[in-house]
């Protein structure tokens, strides 16, 4: 009954998202494509970076581009034809980078549609005499100030969840232990709507509070607003179908606050509200990050993928509040230090011998 | 006249000298004392023993002995070490990574409302964006979807209601769980 029951919670959430989806899917230009990124790490820093972008448009111009490339790349267009008769348009990109500084320059220049993320790649190796180890990362700087860590709303299987890419989700919410997976991914959409929310209003506190400085009454200081947040969120749930209009006419904030201080702050209150919406509802385009490293994988925190190499989605959420990082491990043994070893420890031991032979 | 005299007298001498030839008393004792004397003669060249000297001759050295001994546990123990942690963090990974099969896709319905919660926070402006349709019909797009939600919730509440509707939906929705829908 209870399995009954959540199923039925999961249908009706999906259902709503379902008609939401299909009627702005007609109004709302979904031309961006789907785009993967694979960076080919070599020993000696150097990165080959590849990128893939499919879509069902033809890919022209630098907005609807996710990850920044130019004429000095190797670019390549095709097309791909199902049986149906459905194209494809394929864009590909390669370029030789000799280290990854030559990256986070192109970073910086980016002038895609992903341009207002802060990007970078880091590539680090370390002698260790048997081996020399190798650390290469993708990471994204977080966005909000004032926001939660996910961690602290999601267990640990629920943040494997969350960090998953949407295809292994869709396997398992479809795979033998369906029912499990359903009531995770219930529970996951469920703490992650209330964070999302918990954000939104942390964020408008925190920057109402810088903006407001020292000049507040005591009870808009930022220590008397932290502890009414939950009580924000359950206001603007209740709004949320007109809560522009509320919002603009003032009838939140005197409720929040009471008609004096809405009338008082209002000005401050626009103006974090107006950084929070920046902040916070980032125009992102998501895409795919996939790291081959040199040698064996030692350690990493992504996913892997059917053709063995790394796999990484990169989606809004899992940068809003703590930076974002897809980093990878990976170690190639020194063949000689480990020659030069054995040499020294037979000759030690063979000296040893002798001694002892002379001695006796 | 003295100078020939004394020449006769030196060349009488040594021909006397030439005639009486030694006679050894043990030819052994002979081969013996040449064997010894030879042999005190040092060699040109190194034999094995000397190159075994020449490698080894820091065991008979005691702090020398001790130190390249030590190194050598160390190095021994580094190496365990190092191939240990190694090994760990590869039967971690292989017990925590998951394949997954292709490349990671999207979920284009969470993407979709976000656009949506934008599009209200904005003010109900697009920013940056090319539309094809008026502010006008995205209000009413807006105002249906609301409407659209308080209905849903009374066709909830109607089915909440009705025991025999609601088991008949839930084996529905259970068959449609098991069959993929083609867009």
């Amino acid at each position: 009954m209870t399995i009954k029951k959540l199923n039925y919670n999961t249908m009706k959430r999906k259902s709503i998202k379902l008609i939401l989806s299909l009627i702005l899917m007609t109004i709302v230009s979904c031309d961006e494509p789907v785009t993967v990124v694979t960076n080919i790490v070599h020993p000696d820093g150097s990165v080959a970076r590849k990128i893939e972008m499919r879509s069902l448009k033809n890919i022209s111009g630098s907005g609807s581009i996710q990850v920044p490339f130019n004429d000095t790349w190797k670019i390549k267009d095709s097309i791909s034809i199902n049986e149906k008769g459905d194209t494809t348009w394929i864009k590909s990109a390669e370029k030789l980078f000799k280290n990854v500084d030559e990256i986070n320059m192109e970073y910086k220049q980016d002038t895609g549609v992903n341009k207002s993320i802060s990007r970078f790649t880091g590539f680090k190796k370390t002698f260790r005499w048997f081996n020399t180890e190798y650390r290469f990362s993708e990471s994204i700087d977080k966005k909000l100030s004032f926001g939660y860590p996910i961690k602290d709303f999601l267990n640990s299987e629920e943040l494997a969840y969350f960090y998953s890419p949407e295809n292994m989700k869709k396997e398992r919410e479809n795979g033998p232990d369906s029912t499990r997976y359903k009531a995770l991914n219930d529970s996951v959409t469920r703490k992650t709507e209330y964070w999302g929310a918990k954000n939104l209003v942390s964020e408008w506190i925190g920057e109402f509070s810088r903006i407001a400085g020292g000049y507040v009454t005591s009870e808009m200081t930022m220590q008397s607003l932290k502890p009414r947040e939950d009580e924000f969120i359950s206001v603007i749930k209740a709004n949320e179908a007109k809560f522009d209009s509320l919002w603009s006419n003032g009838i939140l904030f005197k409720q929040f606050f009471g008609e004096a201080n809405a009338l008082k702050y209002k000005t401050e209150a626009d103006s974090a509200a107006a950084i929070v919406e920046k902040n916070f509802f980032v125009d992102f385009k998501e895409y795919s990050v996939r790291i081959a490293m040199p040698g064996k994988l030692t350690g990493t925190n992504g996913f892997i993928d059917s053709s063995k190499v790394l796999v990484w989605p990169v989606k809004s959420d899992f940068f809003q509040t703590e930076p974002y990082e897809m980093w990878a491990e990976s170690k190639i043994p020194n063949v000689w230090a480990w020659i030069v070893s054995g040499l020294f420890l037979v000759f030690v031991a063979t000296g040893v011998i002798i001694r002892i032979n002379k001695k006796g | 006249m003295i100078m020939v005299t004394e020449d006769n007298k030196y060349k009488s001498v040594i021909n006397i000298l030439k005639k009486s030839t030694p006679v050894p008393d043990s030819a052994e004792e002979v081969e013996r004392e040449v064997i010894k004397r030879v042999s005190k003669i040092p060699h040109q060249g190194m034999n094995i023993s000397d190159v075994t000297d020449f490698l080894f001759g820091w065991v008979y050295i005691g702090w020398v002995r001790r130190s390249l001994i030590a190194a050598s546990i160390i190095l021994v123990l580094v190496f365990i070490y190092q191939q240990g942690i190694i090994l760990k963090q590869i039967n971690y990974l292989s017990r925590q990574t998951v394949v997954v099969d292709g490349a990671a896709s999207f979920n284009p319905e969470s993407a979709i409302e976000k656009r949506l919660m934008m599009y209200k926070m904005n003010g109900r402006r697009f920013a940056s964006k090319k539309i094809t349709i008026s502010e006008k019909q995205m209000e009413e797009i807006i105002d249906s979807v609301n409407a659209l939600q308080i209905k849903y919730k009374d066709l909830i509440n109607l089915i909440n209601e009705d025991p025999e509707l609601k088991n008949y939906i839930e084996k529905k929705l259970i068959e449609n769980d098991h069959k993929k829908i083609k867009l």
